[in-house]
């Protein structure tokens, strides 16, 4: 069966300097885009063969074609140049067709004597394998959507080439393994690792305005009901199955099907150890399968009859309908049109979740988009690639790589991509845009982004970047007002959304509603400051000569509230939506509800509850009173999404300063967690937002308090509790 | 609306001055920016000093608190060596129905009064408890030092 291969190019110069190119997954166009630098005289002989990786280990397959070239026929070496080499790919030896161009380009720097001459090999166009007569660009769509049978393979062969690298500590060793990649030999504890080791905890090679702590907490951002970093499925699997034997590890393919690596014969294979007739594939899928129906039926309840659940080779859960002999990939449980009345569903961020996965425009596009970024300019280079790219190329498998480092992107590299990527693009000094007067970390459009004359290509592409997240599952380290959300959402934006956005002007406008403006002199006017320039703004024709009167004071704190948030920033949201619906669609994401947008986007941080309860404050209430402590226990025993809920119901928001609670701030400053006792034993728990307390009733049950304290956080619809 | 609201307070203020204070721009183009000063309360160890304040009215005025801070340095648990005053009708408890006449009589008064239970600079809270005498003395002598007309 044909499958694509997964070439890799090595270069040598007379037989020596061998410099290997990493290896390009799945594809007949690889493009290597790396440089090298070899030194080279004019009679220099230049071989540069294809290898394809997976077939490599096996004597005498494996090989895509070679190409020579001398370096004179190219290049005069007294005079600088470049050069860029076209040249049909050839078989070595034996007769076997090869087919496919190469394409390198050839720098030279006369240094000194010896004249350098980087090479870069640039997209090598076609390098197609051998028995195939028909690689052509039209059939590549073709050949790409067939899934592939073979585990990738992985291997730890100790390499041919030995190089010592200063900058590591003592006792180690780099290393290149056959295929070109580098790992890290430590001869202290005999062991080696993919990962380079570090001199000191500061020599962590990534720059240093991303602390640790900020990275860790990104990295472990999950979403609610998913194991930290790990499919669902293979959580599933994990609690069918129990833990792997010892030395084997589970992995997954750039597709996110999971194969197993068995470290102690340096094996891989699809199937899972763990199954008893490991020679049996439909085994393993057998006892997924069944951990996936038992977990879904527990939630969403039996299948309808005559309906069956099956994975794909992919891994990946699909229906089939033996009643109308059709295949599906939509849960048939699951409702085909979310109706936003349905209670049942409401909540339930989970279901939501999967019907929004299992949507055709959510289903990655066969093939992979590398994407390549320099780590010191990555707002720049990041918004060329992702501009620059068309929609269908983004939605395939995303491959990010970092100029000069190793990395492949097996979802770590685009994790901490989008956490450098979110950190540059929301930044306050990019004037795009600016913390709410709330508090320090909920973001908001700048009014005044026009600062910047190319403004609303920014905020397209924050826009197609928030995306890109969202469809290829990855977290951005950033937080939103709560309006911001509900504005994606296009849902109304209402005087308690004012709350999260400036506590002040919110209070304010309540008082106008709760007072008489007779003669307070008040127009339908807004003032903006514009870099010193005050400008008066009619919130209505005629404003400036309008009154504000006790009749019409609503429709004024009305139009305030959706000038205040909406219309100033109009043509900046318009642009940020229009980069975010080219890859989401607006029907799709309106499933979700503002708070459960916030964890889509931002996913959902490990709470430290032991860091939570010590950073709390209490008024009317010790530590040591009942419902505080059954408060503390109920929080305790709730799912990481209620938690969230919790802190989003408390302080507007699930994010967690990246110093702990301890650095929580509120409207005025900072302000720890806070429960104060209030109200009566039959109400509801309430918060304010702005102090980030709740208002815990004296209950004198735990259950009453376990009940009425869900009923709160599951059931906040905007701030409505004041 | 900011500027006729402004102009009309003014107007109030030279009208009717509040007792003890007085305030008005601080130069005369810029509306938003006046200077007010107080004088100290007799019954407090502030008495006979005179206190300078800026106020800086932010575009929203008045859905907006007013910015106000003391120029000349005085000792006092809610009042920071910047100048910075703590007291809530100029943070939560604002409302558009106040004016600056209201907030410059309510700075008087926590002079005399002052809330040492939410402080600003909780060392002078502390010793404004334990050693009333103390504190007083300190205040009196940067009243001399830094609030005397001459």
């Amino acid at each position: 069966m044909f499958r694509l291969p997964d070439p890799f190019a090595v270069m040598t110069v007379d037989g020596e300097q061998t410099h290997t190119t990493s290896v390009m997954k799945r594809t007949l166009t690889p493009y290597w885009n790396e440089s090298f630098i070899i030194n080279a005289r004019s009679s220099s002989v230049v071989a540069i063969q294809v290898f394809d990786q997976k077939k490599f280990k096996k004597k005498g397959q494996g090989f895509l074609g070679v190409i020579n070239f001398q370096i004179g026929q190219h290049l005069n070496l007294s005079v600088p140049g470049e050069k860029t080499i076209h040249q049909e790919l050839k078989n070595s030896n034996s007769a076997e067709p090869v087919q496919g161009r190469l394409i390198v380009q050839l720098d030279m720097n006369i240094n000194s004597n010896q004249p350098s001459v980087p090479t870069r090999i640039q997209p090598a166009a076609q390098a197609g394998p051998p028995q195939r007569q028909d690689v052509q660009q039209a059939a590549r769509t073709d050949v790409s959507t067939r899934p592939s049978q073979a585990p990738p393979s992985v291997s730890a062969t100790p390499a041919q080439t030995q190089q010592f690298d200063e900058s590591l500590p003592q006792g180690w060793e780099q290393r290149v393994d056959h295929s070109g990649r580098i790992y890290y030999v430590d001869h202290t504890k005999r062991q080696t690792t993919w990962r380079r080791p570090t001199l000191g905890s500061s020599a962590n090679g990534y720059p240093a305005n991303v602390s640790e702590a900020q990275r860790r907490q990104h990295q472990n951002r999950r979403l609610p009901g998913s194991d930290a970093n790990s499919g669902t499925e293979s959580t599933l699997v994990n609690s069918t199955l129990g833990a792997l034997p010892s030395g084997w590890e589970q992995r997954h393919t750039p597709e996110g099907r999971p194969y197993f690596v068995n470290h102690l014969a340096r094996t891989t294979t699809w199937e899972d150890p763990r199954v008893r007739n490991p020679s049996s594939v439909s085994g393993a899928r057998a006892a997924a399968i069944a951990g996936i129906a038992n977990q879904t039926a527990a939630q969403l309840g039996p299948m309808p009859s005559g309906w069956e659940m099956r994975l794909t080779n992919q891994g990946r859960v699909y229906f089939v309908d033996h009643n109308t002999k059709t295949t599906t990939w939509d849960d048939p449980r699951l409702p085909s049109n979310l109706d936003q009345n349905v209670p049942q569903y409401k909540r339930d961020f989970r279901r939501k979740y999967i019907y929004f996965r299992s949507q055709m425009a959510m289903r990655p596009l066969p093939g992979q988009c590398h994407v390549k970024v320099r780590r010191n300019e990555i707002f720049g280079d990041a918004f060329n690639s992702i501009m620059r790219l068309p929609v269908t190329e983004l939605k395939k498998r995303l491959m990010i790589k970092f100029d000069g480092e190793d990395g492949l992107d097996y979802g770590g590299v685009s994790r901490e991509f989008f956490l450098l990527v979110s950190h540059d693009m929301f930044n306050p000094e990019y004037c795009l845009f600016q913390y709410s007067a709330h508090d320090e970390y909920t973001l908001q459009i700048n009014p005044h982004s026009d600062v910047n004359p190319e403004h609303l290509n920014y905020f397209r592409f924050i826009g197609r970047t928030l995306g890109l997240a969202i469809f290829h599952r990855r977290f951005l380290d950033a937080f939103f007002t709560t309006s911001f959300y509900k504005m994606i959402l296009k849902k109304p934006i209402t005087l308690e959304d004012m709350q999260g956005v400036d506590a002040e002007m919110y209070n304010s406008l309540k008082w106008v509603l709760d007072n008489d403006v007779t003669d307070m002199g008040f127009t339908f006017t807004v003032e903006d400051d514009h870099f010193g320039e005050r400008d008066e703004i009619e919130l209505k024709e005629g404003g400036k000569d309008i009154e504000v009167t006790e009749e019409n004071k609503q429709e004024f704190v009305d139009l305030k509230v959706r000038y205040l948030i909406c219309d100033r920033v109009k043509e900046q949201f318009d642009a940020f939506l229009s980069g975010f619906h080219e890859l989401i669609l607006p029907d799709l994401i309106q499933v979700f509800d503002e708070r459960e947008l916030e964890l889509l986007i931002g996913g959902l941080a490990d709470i430290d509850m032991d860091d939570w309860k010590k950073h709390t404050d209490y008024r009317g209430y010790t530590e040591s009173d009942q419902v505080v402590q059954w408060f503390w226990k109920c929080v305790k025993e709730m799912d990481a999404e209620h938690q969230a809920r919790l802190l989003q119901f408390t302080t507007g928001t699930s994010r967690i300063p990246v110093n702990g609670f301890k650095d929580l701030q509120g409207s005025d400053g900072p302000r720890r967690f806070t429960i104060e006792k209030s109200g009566d034993t039959v109400a509801l728990p309430k918060s304010h937002t702005c102090f980030n307390r709740i208002d815990l009733p004296p209950y004198t049950e735990y259950d009453t308090l376990k009940n009425k304290l869900t009923l709160a956080i599951e059931n906040t619809v905007g701030f409505g509790q004041e | 609306m900011a500027l006729k609201r402004i102009t009309k307070e003014l107007a109030e203020i030279s009208r009717d001055p509040p007792s003890s204070c007085s305030a008005g721009p601080a130069n005369g183009s810029d509306m938003f920016h006046w200077q007010a000063t107080i004088m100290g309360p007799s019954d407090s160890p502030y008495a006979s000093g005179v206190f300078f304040l800026s106020i800086h009215f932010p575009t929203d005025y008045p859905f907006k608190p007013p910015k106000i801070n003391f120029t000349t340095r005085i000792y006092h648990p809610n009042i920071n060596h910047n100048g910075s005053i703590c007291l809530d009708i100029l943070k939560d408890q604002w409302s558009p129905a106040l004016t600056i006449s209201k907030v410059l009589l309510s700075i008087s008064s926590m002079l005399t009064d002052p809330n040492p239970d939410d402080p600003l600079v909780p060392e002078i809270a502390h010793i404004y408890k334990s050693d009333r005498a103390k504190y007083e003395s300190t205040a009196k002598e940067w009243t001399r030092k830094y609030a005397s007309k001459s």
